[in-house]
């Protein structure tokens, strides 16, 4: 069961110790179903936060923005810890981080939020329109409670949940230093029904499919941005020496963007949906993902963000490793 | 059209085995089809999926990736790790519906020259079954 006030405690204890820097968490946003992330600095500051099933932002991804700006001579670098708020999702992008050698695990303080789904904005904003002062939303058993300004409405949590959350099996964090609560059951089975849905079509029916979805691509950068696993300094997606992929926004651009976008990720995406959930013309970049992620497990029995000391999915092999495609 | 139709197909190949097969089937006085247009690259494992997706939008009916036998890298391991890498990326483009038959990827070794004469001869067969690529190729641009 969440506690809040539990959680706050903690989270003033967390950043109250001196190897702390400051402490990612959520905090209820501006207007209407928005939440945004919260960063703490001091205690007093740790009552805003907040934990619901509308907290979707995966906050592992700001562990990798933190600016690291050029040390003066003579100083030290700041080697205090981060402190991150995590759901299941969440803690597999840190571990994927950790596998990666992105982040360092002596620098990072895991609080583990065992999390009993999330809620997709687009299919609570379709059921209660128009709603813009700031609404309670907690878990109750099997259905959502929403607190509105004109009275308490319970909601079946399948009729507003994320799409991944549905499939979810890892709700509780794979690696934490604190979990805050109890943990909960899984709400699904992770299987591929809608990959293997797509799979079944023949390729034209797959490429007028796909070529409506990429053709609507603006090329925001935004599934780039938000993607806990996409950190790199130099990114190839916008080098411009050599330009593998050009700035024009047409077909030929985009698949590549997009095709692209989602190879970097094969072996290494957690699953957490934020590409879908940010991106404003609504391509179902999970889709892709998903495919990717499937392979993966069913051919060569690789999971990532799981175990920190595992090796990356593509610099490492088997001699074995499956060759049917080869001529 | 179709019968007249000529098949650009770009190929990749490591320059250990898969160039020096190309090599001896050329000394040997082999006869394969001339659409092939030969990259030379020090290892498969050096070819990077891009190199695939920016051929075919640049003009490519077809992508042959070669490399040496697993095991008989030249560095030891590079074509183990493109045959991780080329596996998912031939899944993801034919998810997307690209036709399969367009990316191919084989092993050829240096003695290898018939072998090499009958995959150029399979990749350009499929190649010319499949049309002219036309899903994201990049436009010509007219000033």
């Amino acid at each position: 069961m969440v506690d809040l006030e539990k959680m706050r405690t903690i989270a003033k204890e967390t950043v109250s110790r001196d190897d702390v820097r400051y402490l990612i968490g959520w905090r209820q946003g501006t207007y209407g179903f928005r939440v945004s992330p919260h960063f703490v600095e001091g205690p007093d500051e740790a009552d805003k936060l907040i934990f619901s099933p509308l907290c979707s932002n995966n906050l592992a991804t700001y562990l990798t923005l933190t600016e690291k700006l050029p040390v003066p001579r003579g100083e030290q670098p700041d080697s205090r810890k981060i402190a991150v708020m995590v759901k299941g999702c969440d803690s597999r992008a840190v571990v994927q981080q950790l596998i990666e050698k992105g982040i360092e695990r002596d620098r990072v303080f895991v609080i583990g939020c065992p999390c009993e789904g999330v809620l997709d904005l687009k299919k609570v904003e379709e059921k209660f329109p128009g709603v813009l002062s700031p609404v309670q939303v907690e878990w109750s058993g099997d259905k959502i409670i929403f607190t509105l300004a004109d009275g308490v409405k319970e909601v079946p949590k399948g009729e507003v949940l994320a799409k991944k959350c549905l499939s979810c099996r890892y709700p509780n964090p794979v690696m934490s230093d604190i979990t805050l609560w109890d943990e909960v059951k899984p709400l699904g089975d992770g299987k591929y029904e809608d990959v293997k849905e797509m799979e079944e079509k023949n390729p034209q029916e797959r490429w007028s499919f796909w070529k409506d979805k990429f053709s609507s691509c603006i090329r925001c950068y935004s599934c780039r941005n938000v993607c806990p696993m996409c950190y790199c300094d130099d990114c190839v997606l916008d080098r411009l020496n050599p330009q593998w992929i050009n700035r024009s926004s047409n077909i030929s651009e985009n698949s590549a963007f997009q095709l692209a976008r989602a190879f970097h990720l094969a072996g290494r995406c957690i699953e957490c949906g934020e590409c879908e959930r940010v991106c404003p013309v609504d391509i179902p970049l999970m889709a892709i993902n998903r495919k990717l992620a499937k392979e993966v497990r069913e051919q060569y029995e690789f999971e990532p963000g799981l175990d920190p000391e595992s090796k990356p999915f593509q610099s490492s092999y088997r001699p074995n490793d499956k060759e049917d495609f080869i001529l | 059209m179709s019968e007249q139709f000529q098949p650009n197909v770009v190929a990749f190949l490591c320059n250990w085995c898969s160039y020096a097969g190309a090599d001896l089937a050329g000394t040997s006085r082999i006869k394969y089809p001339h659409n092939l247009n030969v990259i030379r690259v020090m290892c498969s494992g050096r070819v990077n999926p891009l190199f695939v997706i920016n051929a075919l939008q640049q003009g490519a009916d077809g992508v042959l990736v070669s490399g040496c036998h697993p095991g008989d890298c030249h560095y030891m391991e590079g074509n183990f790790y493109a045959r991780r890498r080329f596996s998912l990326m031939n899944e993801l483009l034919e998810y997307v519906g690209v036709e399969p038959g367009r990316f191919n990827m084989s092993w050829v070794s240096a003695s290898e020259g018939a072998k090499w004469k009958d995959v150029v001869a399979g990749v350009v067969e499929k190649a010319k079954e499949a049309g002219p690529f036309d899903q994201f190729r990049r436009n010509k641009i007219n000033w």
